[in-house]
């Protein structure tokens, strides 16, 4: 299909020129435009389509994870509506075409909602851990700083090897919130004065479990030994149907972007980018769908697939 | 006409002044008559459609949680009143026993339509409906103690150490009820300042039951010899933690070291859908006089020292091993499930 190119460049589009769109959200107006102009075929046809289409998107150098669990919700979005008894394929492809709007502007409602939920967590005066960069962390602490007008301190982990941390430190600058940056390895260092530790999430997976930027799980143990609080702030459309059970289960290709997988048969001697943070160490996760604990997310996925 | 709503605002009233003066003895008391004044107001209040009555129930519900912030029975069975309406009217939109899930989920995002349900049609049925709902709560509130002590029997084996602190109806029919049939020992502490275990000590004494009672500081020390510790609480929180009575932490925790079972008997109106952001004491606490710690009488003292005298205890939920409630015993993992049904997410914040 001529269309294969154009996918990967739609989707680096989206994600180069917005970069407060998060990558599911991306990927998911990426699979939307194919629908659209998507010829009169069959309903199998639209299917395989998109499986084609996410396979190339996984070719991008962001979160694969991210891409993953927009693009099965974007399948089930397509098998629940397409499971209309619609006489032709054009008029299912206007119903889902208007529903996929509805989808998508419930979508960038999420993130609002995360910050209103999250806010009243955050009190005067605390001293808050966060990991990387996170634009709901960031939605977040901006809620409780401008609208809740409260005044904390944010200690942010740099985050090698994007170093995408410094980002983070360079938007909260921004937004007149004090911060500090803090060596990766300052973590345990800097664990028995902070009040709480917010972090966002690649995936969320069915045990309840995150999957987010290499460190996370480090940060999250450190909370745990330390009494902390550690809170997940995630969308529900990061939901992702995995069940790893260890730091190796994870898939491959979440753990290394493609480029790294392509150029190198030995991925042993490379650097996870990912890791994956058991559910005993969350306390809770702040979603869309309301404040759940780790135990509520798969009810929740299991609602939806089943 | 004038009299019934002046009426109306007379019961109101009334309500409020009792619960500014603690007239309620205990949660259950305050459930059950918060519940029958539900009943009067929405039997007897003058409304067109579901939502105006949502909107009254919430305007009123309010005003009893400013009264009271602390109680929050009030708060919840307010929030019932309003998931009872939301579901009568909801049964009788579809017109059959639809697995009616009101709540946010993720299929509702990717399947639902524009139309968001609006409670504004009028039906006839809903109020018939909504009482006769009402009645069957209050006969379920009403039993909630037997139905939890009716479980004693698969908890309480024979010659068992068991612990508890303070003074809790529910613990106290509970154990009663094992024993009729069992044969075991009961420690309890007698939580200062207030000293609530002496009483439970003197009555478990006159039913028969084999009573130690001990200091507060003793816990710890006896804790090796409790086959279980079995209590009762204030609230259950959102999380599946405890905003128990002053001490509960202390009981936990030293019930965690040894690996003893800790079994909260707690009914289902005492279950609360907030979560307790923070442990900063001035939002989540109430005192009561430091007089019970350190009296006037030894004035030197009182001039140079801080006296607290906090009424409740934050218990996390790792530390709880079981809630048994009317409906059954539950996991603290479990709790967003009961949550989900008792409550919809769009009444936490009346």
């Amino acid at each position: 299909m001529e269309n294969t190119r154009n996918v990967l460049d739609f989707f680096q589009n989206i994600v180069e020129k917005e970069p407060e769109v998060s990558a599911a959200v991306a990927a998911i107006r990426t699979l939307m435009h194919i629908l659209e102009t998507f010829g009169d075929r069959t309903l199998r046809g639209l299917s395989e389509e998109l499986r084609k289409a996410t396979e190339e998107m996984k070719k991008a150098d962001c979160s694969i994870t991210s891409v993953q669990s927009g693009c099965e919700l974007f399948q089930r979005f397509i098998t629940l509506t397409g499971a209309l008894d619609q006489s032709n394929i054009k008029e299912c492809k206007d119903i889902m075409k208007k529903r996929g709007e509805i989808f998508l502007r419930k979508l960038q409602e999420a993130r609002p909602k995360i910050a209103k939920l999250g806010a009243p967590f955050i009190l005067d005066g605390q001293k808050i851990l966060t990991h990387s960069k996170s634009r709901v962390v960031l939605q977040t602490l901006r809620e409780a700083a401008l609208t809740s007008k409260k005044r904390f301190h944010v200690f942010i982990t740099e985050s090698y090897p994007d170093q995408s941390g410094v980002l983070m430190r360079n938007e909260l600058l921004k937004l007149n919130i004090s911060s500090t940056l803090i060596l990766d390895s300052a973590m345990g260092y800097v664990m028995e004065s902070v009040d709480l530790v917010l972090v966002g999430a690649e995936g969320v997976v069915e045990s309840g479990g995150i999957i987010n930027k290499v460190g996370t799980y480090t940060m999250a143990l450190c909370a745990k030994e330390m009494h902390k609080p550690f809170y997940v702030l995630a969308e529900s459309f990061k939901f992702v149907r995995l069940y790893p059970l260890n730091q190796r289960d994870l898939p491959q290709e979440l753990k290394f972007s493609s480029s790294t997988i392509k150029s190198n048969s030995n991925l042993l001697d490379q650097h996870p980018q990912v890791d994956y943070t058991p559910p005993g160490y969350i306390t809770l996760l702040f979603t869309d769908l309301g404040i759940l604990t780790p135990s509520a997310v798969s009810d929740e996925l299991i609602k939806l697939y089943l | 006409m004038p009299s019934l709503e002046s009426e109306i605002e007379g019961i109101i009233e009334t309500f409020t002044n009792n619960l500014k003066q603690r007239k309620f003895k205990g949660s259950r008391d305050l459930a059950l008559n918060s519940v029958q004044l539900w009943k009067k107001i929405i039997g007897q209040m003058k409304w067109q459609n579901a939502r105006e009555l949502m909107d009254k129930i919430k305007e009123i519900g309010k005003d009893f949680q400013e009264t009271s912030p602390s109680e929050t029975v009030i708060g919840n069975m307010t929030r019932r009143m309003l998931k009872i309406v939301r579901d009568e009217y909801a049964m009788l939109q579809k017109g059959k026993q639809e697995d009616s899930d009101l709540q946010e989920s993720l299929q509702k995002i990717l399947t639902a339509d524009e139309v968001d349900v609006d409670y504004s049609k009028n039906i006839p049925l809903l109020k018939p409906a909504i009482m006769e709902h009402i009645g069957e709560f209050l006969t379920e509130l009403e039993s909630s103690e037997i139905d939890i002590s009716a479980q004693a029997l698969e908890h309480i084996h024979a010659n068992e150490i068991i612990m508890t602190i303070g003074y809790s109806k529910t613990v106290f029919a509970f154990l009663k009820t094992a024993a009729k049939d069992r044969a075991f020992q009961v420690i309890v502490a007698e939580c200062a300042p207030f000293y609530h275990g002496h009483k439970l000590a003197a009555d478990l004494a006159e039913a028969q039951i084999s009573t130690t009672l001990i200091p507060d500081s003793a816990i710890f020390a006896m804790m090796a010899r409790v086959n279980k510790v079995i209590i009762g609480t204030h609230s259950v929180m959102a999380n599946g933690g405890l905003k128990a009575v002053c001490g509960t932490h202390t009981l936990a925790l030293a019930a965690k070291h040894y690996s003893v079972p800790f079994v909260v008997c707690a009914p289902m109106f005492k279950l609360c859908p907030e979560y307790v952001c923070s442990l900063d004491q001035d939002g989540f606490n109430q005192f009561a006089s430091p007089e019970e710690v350190l009296s006037n009488d030894e004035g030197m003292l009182v001039s140079r020292v801080n006296v607290y005298n906090p009424i409740f205890d934050y218990v996390p939920p790792e530390l709880v091993t079981l809630f048994i409630s009317n409906t059954g015993g539950n996991a603290p993992s479990y709790i967003y499930r009961l949550l989900s049904e008792l409550y919809h997410s769009l009444d936490v914040q009346l």
